[in-house]
């Protein structure tokens, strides 16, 4: 089988994987020393990260147009992860080359590269943050995703300031507030890709 | 020991997360015990994560506020209202992430980066093991040139007045420098003839040993959860 990416291809996806790298092992190692997710109940540093680690993941897209780039950078990042100073990485690996996945997913979807499609990458991308929690506590922490949603429920209650019976109010903040996020991340990597672009570098059509 | 090669290593890592989700409540400390005898045995630098002062705190935390945490208060102790289901779902949480703590730092001591980006290559991710080369290569350099380019930024007074702006120029900046060196980078390895679909690589050997280890964990696995 040949392989689909060109040598231009893959260093594009090692420098754009190196770049969301960087910014995992020191800023997100440091943030998620100084907030501890009981401190942000409502946007956590996962997402933070994940939109910013978009950003960077989906103007790589410009540079290298081709189905699976995104996923590639991610992978990257994984392995990148994984060889940084810390204790156990495996949820948040899983958690990068899901969210690749998903932002692949949203770049399939919206067909050729545009706002829209960047925007929706990235709404699909940071809105596993939401589901990351569900899925890391009942994988590798063993607890029930009705204990994960009653705690995500009063947490979510507290920083709203409503009662826990609005349930239904609680978790659609949680989703909005990631699609806005999210959709923030996709329309500053097409303002940025495009800014890139008038530079002259590495750009095909 | 080096018997084991890729494989028993993946189906290690495999197993002892599988299990670590599926045994349960006091198995999992049969399934602790497993991964810390095959760790010992197999990787013993995979064993560095607990000496790590910070990953026993996260341990203990998991231990000593669950009983606060989760479920309702049913014991009284010292003026404080515990849990008792909430100290056993703690202790379960802790041993399942001692257990995978375990075997993914055994696996990463084992495997080296570049097994690691033949794997995902296997599963269809052409030219990683190249990606990943060049990542872990590019990194100083683009922390030095982001810190040049901050501290230039700055010097000029950049991020007193219309930080966003600066923020914007100073992204820009970073990828551009980034991918000028990504340029150079693509330029040196045509000079060398490299080929994305140049020669393929040996795949991984599946050794004697790999394959006994793989039944062992098969046999202990199935034992541990079909077990009444």
């Amino acid at each position: 089988m040949k392989t689909r990416f060109t040598t231009r291809d893959l260093v594009y996806i090692a420098v754009f994987g190196a770049l969301w790298g960087v910014l995992e092992i020191t800023l997100g190692s440091y943030l998620h020393l100084i907030f501890p997710p009981v401190a942000t109940p409502l946007v956590g540093v996962g997402t933070i990260m994940t939109a910013m680690g978009m950003v960077v993941a989906l103007i790589g897209r410009l540079f290298v147009p081709k189905t699976g780039s995104v996923l590639m950078i991610g992978v990257v990042v994984a392995i990148l992860k994984a060889l940084s100073m810390g204790g156990v990485k495996l949820p948040a690996m899983l958690a990068i080359i899901i969210e690749s996945l998903l932002a692949e997913l949203g770049l399939i979807l919206a067909r050729r590269p545009n706002r829209g499609g960047f925007m929706l990458a990235g709404c699909l991308a940071v809105l596993w943050t939401f589901f990351h929690k569900f899925f890391a506590s009942y994988v590798f922490l063993g607890r029930g995703i009705y204990d994960v949603y009653l705690g995500m429920l009063k947490e979510g209650s507290q920083a709203l300031g409503i009662g826990m019976g609005y349930a239904v109010l609680i978790i659609v903040a949680f989703l909005l507030i990631r699609i806005v996020v999210g959709g923030l991340a996709g329309w500053v990597a097409w303002e940025l890709g495009q800014e890139i672009r008038d530079q002259g570098l590495g750009i095909r059509d | 020991m080096r018997a084991v090669g890729t494989w028993g290593h993946l189906a290690f890592l495999v197993w002892a997360i599988v299990l670590g989700i599926l045994a349960p409540g006091g198995r999992l400390l049969l399934v602790l015990g497993l991964v810390a005898v095959f760790s010992a045995l197999f990787f013993q630098g995979g064993l560095r994560p607990i000496r790590r002062l910070e990953f026993w705190a996260l341990v203990a935390s998991a231990v000593l506020l669950s009983p606060f945490l989760i479920g309702e208060k049913d014991l009284f102790l010292c003026g404080l209202s515990l849990s008792r289901q909430g100290f056993w779902a703690g202790l379960w949480m802790a041993l399942r992430a001692l257990s995978v703590a375990l075997a993914v730092g055994g696996f990463a001591y084992a495997v080296s980066v570049d097994e690691m980006a033949w794997l995902f290559e296997m599963a269809g991710l052409k030219g990683l093991g190249f990606a990943v080369g060049v990542a872990v290569n590019m990194l100083p350099t683009l922390e030095e040139t982001a810190r040049n380019a901050y501290d230039a930024m700055r010097l000029r007074g950049g991020f007193q007045r219309e930080r966003l702006q600066t923020l914007r120029m100073l992204l820009v900046t970073v990828i551009v420098n980034a991918l000028r060196r990504g340029d150079e980078v693509v330029e040196a390895a045509e000079a060398r003839a490299f080929r994305p679909d140049g020669p393929r690589r040996e795949p991984l050997p599946l050794g004697r040993a790999d394959l006994i280890l793989i039944a062992v964990l098969m046999a202990l696995g199935v034992g541990l959860l079909a077990w009444p």
